[in-house]
């Protein structure tokens, strides 16, 4: 047996790659941009027309993800829902109160559950609910070797890990928040109804003056672009760790507090930008 | 043995599965030093070393997970340099290798039959029902038994592994990289692994390359050895070699297969 021939090592500050401090945010930019990208290409695809007998695991992995992510958030949205719809009307029929104007709040509520409360509440829910879960998830699968495993077998982890979830997202948000709507509304009728006593009539005939189908549109609309927000900012969050345990919860942290800024923000831009379109407000 | 630093002529290098010349890496905090190492086709070759020795580091860089400073890689024929080789490049040669991590890195969300599936799936044509019957079969050769639909949380640890490996040897690779093999399982079912990794091996041909910290593989494995230290290969040969060695790293192996 021979024994190997000790060289002298090799100089490490030539592979020495410090960057600068803003690197870290301005790496998040481009590495979320990117998981955009690949995720749009790879829903596209999924969405694309399949011969029937090919193998489909994706197709799979989306069934139970809406499982975990869609049913399985039912029960806290609608609760939630049911109360907030109470709090609204009381908190509207208060401030109007010392105009007589109690009654005009079932006008205030079906506009801002349909176009504010219902879909941001559902985004904050569905944040709390599985934005860190999917990031430790993830995490957890970059510690593990999982990631890598997927590399190797030259798979796109985003195609097997984060569409599933994205799709199932873009799916159960725009569902979430159109039940979240209607048992808001449920709500502030029992508010209006069996609290303050006013006349179920009424209180239809406000709802229905009150409420357009543009109102729920755009609901709905915002609700599509805060589930593609939660599943990429998530995503992304958990792909990017180093493979090490400890990370795992810092991760899901960040993932939250990134997934609820993103949500409040694109939330704002949305408003902003609606405002000074003509028929939208 | 001869040759230049992977211990091997030109004329072997081409008939080589796997050969690994003169790596160094990975970039920024290199753990290995000119490593240089081969395994013939249808051969095996054994790394061992203690923990944290640069085992898995060794993988990685010849799996292009992380680029090394500098060393080329030969797969099945094929060369790039480990140093600046582009991910389409890795993405074409990876899938004449086939993989055994030491953590199984079954995809968590996937039912054991879709893991096993995956490569067919992404990597061949052939339709759902024979991706399905070709799965089950190799699943069914590395011993995993019962119901194929459940999720890796519900396995064994021996399952996992076995599973891992029918993923590893769906496409018929040229070369099988096992990392750390017995890792997590008791004795019993280490050695059923063992058995279970030397029938596969005798069937597929493929080249085989385990790292490992049990010099018992040496023993498995007799053909070709090496011994990692402080991320150098300290020595390399057969197993009679490695018991002739007077080199201390390689003394603790065998002295402690001996107190064993």
């Amino acid at each position: 047996m021979r024994q190997a021939s000790v060289t002298p090592d090799v100089d490490d500050a030539s592979a020495d790659d410090s960057l600068p401090e803003f690197a870290p945010l301005g790496g998040r930019f481009i590495t979320r941009g990117r998981l955009v990208l690949r995720s749009a290409y790879w829903l596209a695809s999924l969405l694309a027309p399949q011969p029937p007998d090919r193998p489909t695991p994706v197709t799979a992995s989306v069934t139970r993800e809406l499982d975990v992510l869609g049913f399985g958030a039912i029960r806290l949205v609608a609760t939630s829902a049911l109360l907030v719809g109470l709090i609204t009307i009381f908190q509207a029929a208060y401030q109007l109160a010392p105009y007589g104007a109690e009654v005009v709040s079932a006008r205030a509520l079906a506009w801002f559950v349909a176009r504010e409360i219902g879909p941001i509440v559902v985004a904050i829910l569905v944040v709390a609910r599985s934005a860190a879960a999917i990031a430790g998830e993830f995490a957890s699968m970059a510690a593990n070797g999982e990631i890598d495993a997927l590399r190797v077998m030259g798979l796109d982890p985003v195609k097997y890990l984060v569409v599933p979830k994205l799709a199932a997202l873009l799916i159960a948000l725009p569902t979430l928040t159109a039940i979240a709507i209607m048992l808001a509304v449920i709500g502030g009728w029992l508010g209006m109804s069996v609290v303050l006593g006013y006349n179920t009539g009424l209180f239809l005939e406000y709802l229905h003056e009150s409420l357009a189908a543009r109102d729920v549109g755009v609901g709905l609309a915002k609700s599509v672009l805060f589930a593609s927000i939660i599943g990429i900012v998530a995503a992304d969050e958990g792909l990017r760790v180093e493979r090490r345990v400890s990370a795992i919860g810092a991760a899901a942290t960040r993932s939250v507090v990134y997934c609820l800024l993103g949500v409040l923000g694109a939330d704002t831009a949305v408003n902003a930008f609606v405002y000074f379109i003509p028929g939208l407000t | 043995m001869t040759g230049d630093a992977t211990g091997l002529t030109p004329n072997a290098l081409a008939t080589a599965a796997l050969s690994v010349d003169d790596v160094t890496g990975p970039r920024g905090a290199p753990v290995l030093r000119h490593v240089s190492l081969s395994v013939p086709r249808g051969g095996s070759h054994v790394v061992l070393g203690p923990m944290h020795s640069g085992k898995s580091t060794l993988l990685r860089l010849v799996l292009g997970l992380e680029r090394a400073v500098s060393g080329r890689v030969t797969i099945d024929g094929s060369t790039f340099d480990a140093a600046r080789v582009a991910e389409d490049q890795l993405r074409h040669l990876r899938r004449r290798v086939g993989v055994v991590f030491d953590s199984s890195a079954l995809v968590s969300r996937l039912t054991l039959l879709e893991n096993a599936m995956l490569p067919l799936a992404e990597h061949t044509a052939v339709d759902a029902e024979r991706a399905r019957e070709m799965a089950a079969g190799l699943l069914h050769d590395v011993g995993v038994v019962g119901d194929l639909e459940r999720m890796p949380d519900e396995l064994t640890r021996l399952d996992r592994r076995r599973a891992a490996l029918a993923r590893a040897l769906v496409l018929e690779p040229a070369v099988l990289l096992v990392d750390e093999p017995g890792n997590g399982l008791d004795p019993h079912a280490a050695a059923e692994l063992d058995e279970t990794l030397r029938a596969l091996h005798e069937r597929y041909h493929c080249g085989i390359l385990i790292c490992s910290q049990e010099v018992r593989y040496a023993f498995h494995w007799p053909s070709a050895v090496s011994v990692l230290a402080n991320g150098r290969i300290v020595e390399h040969g057969s197993l009679d070699d490695l018991l002739n060695s007077r080199h201390e790293a390689v003394r603790r192996f065998v002295d402690r297969r001996g107190a064993a």
